[in-house]
Parts: C-alpha cells; structure tokens; sequence
C-alpha cells in the first residue's frame, strides 16, 4: 500500500523554545517497496515514522495508508495505532518480557480475536519464515539479540499487514551479527509483498537494504532516490557528504562540453558529470576516496589527471587510507593494499568525470 | 592483610550475629521454657497453652483481614499514584515526592493517633462536627473497628509501596505499550495484558512488603484495635506480656515464633520477587521520552483527589495534634474553642518528669545509638563490598536478617536474653536492641557508599604515590561522608520515635518518647499527648530536612 503525507508538521515546545520535529513533510512512499528514512540522530526521520503508526500526532496536514486517510488535521481525522492495522519493529524489540515466543507472536492474532487453531498454525508458519520454529515455549527474555530481532519481526508479519515499520532495528546488534541481519532482513522483505518504512542513521543499511532512500534534516526531507541515485548523483551537497565519506572541493563552473561539466578547482581543471549550473557559478567538487585512482608507471591516464605527494598512509586492513596533498588541498584516498607507497612519495591519481560529481553550494 | 581482613570479618559475624541470632535463638528456648525465671527448665507446655487458647482463632482471623486488607488498600493507591505521576500530565508533581516522604517525619503512632482524634465514636473532631451539621444521634464513622485499622495502616504503607512501583514504572520502557497498540490493542487491553504483567513484580514486591510491614505493624493495632476490641497478632502478644496480672513471656514466646517464622518467609519471596524484577528488565531504550498520557476533562478531577490524599496524610494530622495540645477538651474548632486555646498541656507535658524522662532517654538512644549503629555499619559494609569471601556472604545475610524482624517479637526474645543479665531494665538494652534491629538500615546506605568507591579511586591514588594512610584521609573518607551521614540521620530519626521494640523493653526509668505517647493514649490524656507528639515530630522532620539537604549538597559534588 502507498502512504501520502501532506504538509505534515510537528512542533515540540520546550524551556519556551518551539522545536520543529518535522517541517512540512510531503512524501509519498511507493507501494511494495522498502522504503528508507535516513538522517543523522535529530532529523525528525523517527518522529516522521512513529507520525504514521500514530503513535505521535502531527500538528498539521494529512497521512493516508492506502485509500484510508488515517490523519487529517482540518478534517479532523484520527485513526489510533491500533485500528491502523499496520506492523511495526521497534529499536528495542519491545519483546513482552512476561510472554514466551508464542504469546509474543500469537498477540495480534489473539486481539483479533482470531481462533485458536488458526493462530497456532499462523504462528508456525510466521516462525518457520523467520527461521525460529521450536522456539514456540521459549521464555522471551532467554533469547539473544538476533533472535528477539526475529521474534518481533515475526510479532510485526503475523496479521499480514499491508505495511511494517522499522525503527532502527539493527541499532542493538552487534557488527558482525548486524550485517547478517541485515542480509536476512532483506531476503525476507523481498519474498513479501509489503511495504516496508525502515528508519535509520546508518548509510551503510540504508543503501544496502532500501529501493529508495529520503534524507532527512531537521526536518525536512531533503532528497529522494534509489541507492544509486543517493550515492553517486546526489543533487545536495548535504546528501552526498552523508552518504559516503566524500572529499570536498570549492570550483568554479567553467564550460559546458560533449555531455560534460568542466570546472576549475585547486586541483586544476576537472571534468565532471553534467550538471545544470551557470557557467562562472561557484560550486563544490565532491569525490569518493575509493575513486582516486593511482596511475602507476607510464600507462596512459584516463579521465582527469592530478599530481600530489602522499602525506600519511594508514593501513585499515582491505586497503590504505593515503592523504593525498595537493596544493592547499588534502584528498583523502583509498588505496590498494599492494601498492609499494611510502609517505612523502609523489604520485598522480586519475578521476573519472563520471565519479566527479559537483553539487551546489 | 588477608589475615587481618579475615579476623575482621569473624569479628564482625560474631557481633552482628550475636545481636540478630542471639535473641531469635533466645526467643525459641524460651518458647520451651517454663518462664522467664525459669530459663532452661525445658517444656512444651506453653506451645500447647498459646495454640489451644480459644482466643488465637479470632486473633488470626482478625490479623488476616488487617493484614491483607491493609496491604492491597496500599498498593492500589499506590499503583494509582504512580501511574499519575510518571505517565500522565497531571500538574504540580511535587507533590507526589512528599507524599513518599511523609513516613519519615510523622511517626505511626502519632499518624493513628490523629485519626483516632478526627473519627473516634464518642468525640472524634469530624464525627462531631457531622453529628452537628446533619443534627445525627449516633457518630456515622467509628476508627475503632477493623476497617479503621486497615484504612490508617493503609495510608501508612502508601509511601513505601509507591516507592517500590514508582520507580519501575518510570523505568518501564514505553515501547512495550506501543507495540502491543500498533499490533492492534486498545488502551484498556494493553493496560490489562501488557503494562500490568510486566509490573507484576513490582506490584507484588510492594504488596508482601505491605504485609511484612502491618504485621509488625503495632501502633495501628494498639491504638486503633485495642479500644475497638480488635486484637490482632501484634496486641495479643503484648497483652500477653504487657498487661494482666501475670505476664506470660513463655507463652508469647511460642506465638512469636510462629510469627516471626511468617515474616521471615515473606521477605524470602520478597527478595526473590525483586530479583525477578530486575530480570524482566529487557533491552534497556535509548530514551524515547515516554508519551505523557493527557487527562483531559479527568486532570482536575484525578489532582483534586491526589491533593486530598496529600492532605490527609500530611496536612490533618499535624494540624489535628496541634489543635488537640492547645484545646482543653475535644471540641469542633469553633471561636468558643480558640477562645479557650491555651499552653496548658504544653506546660504539663514540660512539667511532667517522666515525659522529660522519656525524652531525654529518647535523645540519648537517637545520637548515641545512631552514632554506635553506624560505627558498626561503616566495619560491617566495608567488609560486605570490599572483602568478596564467603565469610563475608554470610555477614550479609546476617545483617539483612533483622529487617524481616516484627519488633515485638524481636522485643520478646531480647527479654528472655536481658533478665539474664544485668542489663535488664537500663537504658542499655533498649541501645542493643535498636542497633540489632534497624542495623540494615545503617548498612544500606553505607554500603551504597562503598560501591561508588571503585576500587581504581583507591588504587589511582596510591599510584599517585599517596601512601595508603593519606589515600583513606584523601579519597576515601571524602567519598564515604554522605553515606555516614545520611545513615546517621536516618538511624537518628528511627531511634527518636522506635515504638514496638521499646514497648517490650522499656521499663519504669528508661520510658522513651512513644512508649510515653502511647501510655497517655490509654489513658486517653489527648492535650498531653498532643503537645508530646509535635515535640516528636519537630524532632524527626528536622532530621529528615537535615538529611535531604545534605543529600543535596554531596550529590551536587
């Protein structure tokens, strides 16, 4: 199911100080799709999500699910959490801690007041899809973080909602066993026809997880994309510093050539990505580190080519993260762990135009 | 050191166990004894005496009923205090802070006898001013019946079940109760098969709290029950041993086992509850601020009702004692009556030696006793945090022993070891049983005091190079002063008004300030009474003023 929200605000008023939560918010979450809310901690993504569980109450606009308008401020419409019908996975798990696993999952069913039969086969089938049949007579609170992670996600699916939440839900995991989850997550969402809003500060989960990602800041959503389109042709500077570790550059906007933007920067010359920009118009080169490319020996430069010295050079295990020095500039890179490098070392690095990405100020 | 460590630690078993084990152990030979002159002369005699007494069957029906009554009135009150003051927007919270910290500044005596002012039958203050207002012939309401008991003893364990369920409900992580809405329960059912549950513990740790506490409980009992003919377990024993012509220790003996046996249980299921409790603690949240739940229409309503409960548990009965020493006789408050206010019984009181006698013996049990009890508690938390051995284990369990103690029978089995000595009948044995009785209390805060004193304070100070002589003056004395003092305050302020050890021990010459109040409540001296309880509760909330301001000052260190 699709879910429209229109013009929706949130004010929190605090020690007399009015703190916008949310600032006219208008998003449309496509049906069958997981969708993610990112931000950094502050940027009113959880408000915005728990807004459409209807746990919190926006002060302005409209939130439909579906065909069903389940807020409207004018109209005076308010549907509580639980006649919205949707699942939801708390950053806690919020697992019941006096329930065992089976009361766990069996609870929405049970308010459903659905029957008894049917929920025990409802609730195998949940478990089995979560990999957690026999778990049934487990006390909740005997159960490792994974595992409580399943059981609420099992606790969300159970009464086949049209659409789940996802509150930060990796964030209590450890790394290791974050990453798988992850892949799980993903796994079981594509076998489900659902939509899924997943909320989170990590850029890592978000791109690998979602179909389409909206950044949020102070309250606002600032972009709306596929992973791709987020990580690599963001239109805001903001973006694309959050997404990924991005070396920053001031340019000047210097021509217009064969499908190519050409700026002027302490680098030098740079082509980069076509981008609508006035020509003479100032605006920032950004650069992934992991796009630096050091030419080695006399073979040919693609792209742009940059001459630097190598300032520190720190081993992080897949790779070297080199400061590169160019002019006033440091560009942080990523370099290949073979590369016979030493500090102080002069080399030349390539970029491609279609990895120089220039954002407005 | 480990030596030394260790010969302190026996040292300690010794002392504490022989100021918490000795008397129980006194208390069962005696329970076999043939009588207090006659220790050791072994009979089971008064076992079958005080359980084939036709009496006890009414006594125990009557406890059961004070008991669990009072107990549930608490807790329901409590819960519902709770509930308002952490998940709702109900205005002027503060309250709710002093209503759990009344208990510590108006004694129970004098908080039963307050209510024994307002409602007794015959001229209880609002009996007659309803028998005025409505022109009645007979007092609608009289205190001296088991429903009174269990309604003033009620209020009197209000503050320490809100304290239990207070705090788990504020720690209660509130996605609990969101998940269960969005999985499509309403308020109601989420209240009912969520929040409840999972407070469970909490709620019963308050409530068998509840019934450890009126089981001991001796003031609402002696107060309110006696006059009303409604003995309870706590009354029978003392008028098997306080009152008649021929005393029975044997035979009290022998009930108090029984007694003591079910107050030890309880406190068994009690540690064990709190220890669930702590284990329903789940991932803890990363502090979502918890929906505050708007009253609405009902927030006037709901405060005007936490008002009056404020109101009746701190206001009426301060302000009843005072009327009650200026007045010569009860009488509705009128401008005859304030007409005749006077210092009379002011000046009686203050005039009257054994009162003076009373209080001069309750000061010196309260700075004495404190200063020794806390002495003792300072070697005894020391070795209980700092020396992890299994001597030390049973030094805990040791001096947490006593706090399961009724003090009347605790008091019971202190006589049977005093007559023995010469002790019996001074100033001395009150001292010893106080400290036996309340030493977890002086230990509970010091031992707080200890574990904040990570062992890497001391250790980062000796490789500073301080030597471990100027590492205690520098560091660890420092950090332990809040802890000594709001241990001996609190010691202080339960010395000054303890009631059911002294009506035990207290003999003519060593009267204390509650044995005193409670002679002229029997005597039904309401004026003296009056004046001598303000004096006790000036005394106590001074402490406790003392002891919160002090507690402020060290925490803003």
């Amino acid at each position: 199911m699709e879910i429209r929200i229109r013009g929706v605000s949130k004010y929190y008023y605090s020690e007399g100080k009015t703190i916008k939560a949310l600032d006219d918010v208008n998003l449309v979450i496509p049906a069958n799709r997981i969708f993610t809310l990112l931000g950094p901690s502050g940027s009113g993504k959880t408000t915005l999500l728990r807004c459409i569980v209807g746990l919190e109450l926006p002060d302005t606009g409209e939130i439909s699910i579906g065909d069903e308008l389940v807020w409207s401020k004018d109209k005076n419409i308010c549907v509580p959490p639980e006649r919205r019908g949707l699942g939801m996975v708390f950053q806690t798990y919020a697992i019941w801690p006096h329930m065992n696993v089976f009361d766990n999952v069996a609870y929405p069913l049970q308010v459903r007041d659905v029957a008894k039969d049917v929920i025990r086969e409802r609730v195998a089938q949940t478990l089995r899809f979560v990999r957690l049949e026999g778990f049934e007579r487990r006390p909740a609170t005997k159960l490792s973080g994974g595992q409580q992670q399943r059981v609420a996600l099992a606790r969300a699916l159970v009464a086949e909602p049209k659409v789940i939440l996802f509150d930060e839900p990796l964030s209590n995991l450890d790394a290791k066993l974050r990453e798988e989850t992850r892949k799980e997550l993903r796994a079981f969402l594509g076998k489900l026809q659902i939509t899924a809003v997943y909320v989170t500060h990590d850029r890592v989960e978000a791109l690998a997880l979602s179909d389409s990602i909206a950044v949020m800041r102070a309250g606002q959503i600032i972009e709306t994309g596929t992973p791709q389109k987020i990580y690599f042709d963001a239109d805001h500077r903001f973006v694309a510093d959050f997404i990924g570790r991005a070396n920053l550059v001031k340019a000047t906007v210097r021509a217009e050539e064969g499908g190519y933007t050409v700026v002027d920067s302490t680098l030098g010359r740079i082509v980069c990505q076509q981008r609508d920009l006035p020509v003479g118009g100032e605006a920032t080169l950004c650069i992934r580190p992991e796009f630096i490319r050091i030419v080695r020996g006399e073979a040919e430069a693609h792209g742009n080519l940059v001459n630097g010295r190598i300032e520190s050079l720190v081993f992080v295990g897949e790779a070297y993260e080199a400061e590169i020095r160019v002019g006033e500039e440091r560009l942080l890179a990523k370099i290949d762990p073979e590369a016979k490098l030493r500090e102080g070392d002069a080399v030349s690095f390539t970029l491609a135009p279609a990895h120089c990405l220039l954002v407005a100020i | 050191m480990d030596h030394s460590r260790s010969k302190l630690t026996w040292l300690l078993i010794a002392i504490v166990g022989a100021l918490t084990v000795f008397p129980v152990l006194m208390l069962l030979l005696g329970s076999f004894s043939e009588g207090l002159t006659a220790f050791g002369k072994f009979t089971v005699h008064k076992y079958v005496e005080a359980y084939t007494d036709p009496v006890l069957f009414d006594v125990l029906a009557n406890t059961t009923l004070f008991v669990l009554g009072s107990s549930l009135l608490s807790t329901v009150l409590a819960l519902f205090l709770a509930y308002l003051n952490t998940r709702t927007d109900i205005p002027f919270k503060f309250l709710f802070k002093i209503i759990s910290l009344i208990p510590m500044m108006i004694p129970h005596l004098l908080f039963a006898v307050s209510w024994a002012l307002l409602l007794n039958p015959s001229n209880g203050l609002i009996n007659l001013a309803l028998k005025q207002a409505l022109s009645l012939e007979d007092a609608p309401f009289n205190i001296y019946s088991i429903w009174g008991m269990i309604l003033v003893e009620g209020l009197l364990d209000l503050p320490i079940a809100y304290l239990i369920i207070a705090p788990a409900m504020a720690s209660f992580d509130v996605a609990l109760e969101e998940s269960s809405r969005v999985c499509g329960a309403g308020t109601m059912r989420t209240f009912a098969r969520v929040t409840l549950p999972v407070l469970r513990p909490a709620i019963l740790a308050a409530f068998i709290l509840g019934l450890v506490r009126s089981l001991a409980s001796f003031a609402v009992p002696s107060v309110i029950g006696m006059p009303g003919r409604v003995p309870v377990l706590a009354t029978h024993l003392y008028e098997m041993i306080a009152t008649g012509f021929a005393t029975d220790y044997g035979k009290a003996a022998a009930v108090g086992m029984s007694v003591l046996a079910a107050s030890v249980t309880l406190i068994v299921v009690y540690r064990a509850l709190t220890a669930e409790s702590e284990k329903f603690v789940t991932v803890s949240s990363r502090g979502f601020r918890p929906a505050v739940i708007g009253l609405g229409k009902a927030r006037t309503p709901l405060f005007c009702a936490v008002a009056l409960l404020s109101l009746v548990l701190i206001v009426l009965p301060v302000a009843v004692l005072l009327y009650t020493s200026l007045v010569p006789y009860s009488m509705v408050p009128s401008a005859r009556a304030f007409s005749l206010m006077s210092w009379k019984h002011w000046s009686d009181v203050l005039g009257d030696p054994i009162s003076l006698l009373s209080l001069k013996n309750s000061l010196f049990l309260g700075v004495v006793g404190a200063t020794l009890g806390v002495l003792l508690s300072i070697f005894v938390a020391y070795v209980i945090v700092k020396v992890k051995t299994r001597a030390s284990g049973l030094l805990e369990s040791l001096s947490y022993l006593s706090f399961s103690f009724p003090g009347i029978v605790i008091g019971i089995g202190f006589m049977w070891f005093f007559v023995q000595t010469p002790l019996y009948a001074t100033i001395w044995a009150l001292l010893l049983g106080y400290i036996g009785t309340y030493l977890p209390y002086g230990i509970r805060p010091m031992s707080s005091a200890f574990i904040q004193i990570h062992s890497h304070l001391e250790e980062s100070s000796l490789v500073c190079g301080a030597s471990p002589l100027t590492t205690l003056r520098r560091i660890i004395v420092p950090l332990l002063i809040p802890g000594i003092v709001s241990g001996w305050i609190l010691m202080a302020s339960m010395f000054v008004r303890e009631l059911t050890l002294s009506v035990v021990l207290s003999r003519p010459g060593t009267e204390v300030l509650a044995v005193q109040i409670l002679r002229f409540a029997e005597d039904g001296l309401w004026g003296k009474l009056s004046a001598l309880g303000i004096v006790m509760i000036g005394i106590s909330t001074s402490l406790v003023i003392a002891a919160t301001l002090v507690g402020n000052r060290f925490r803003a260190v």
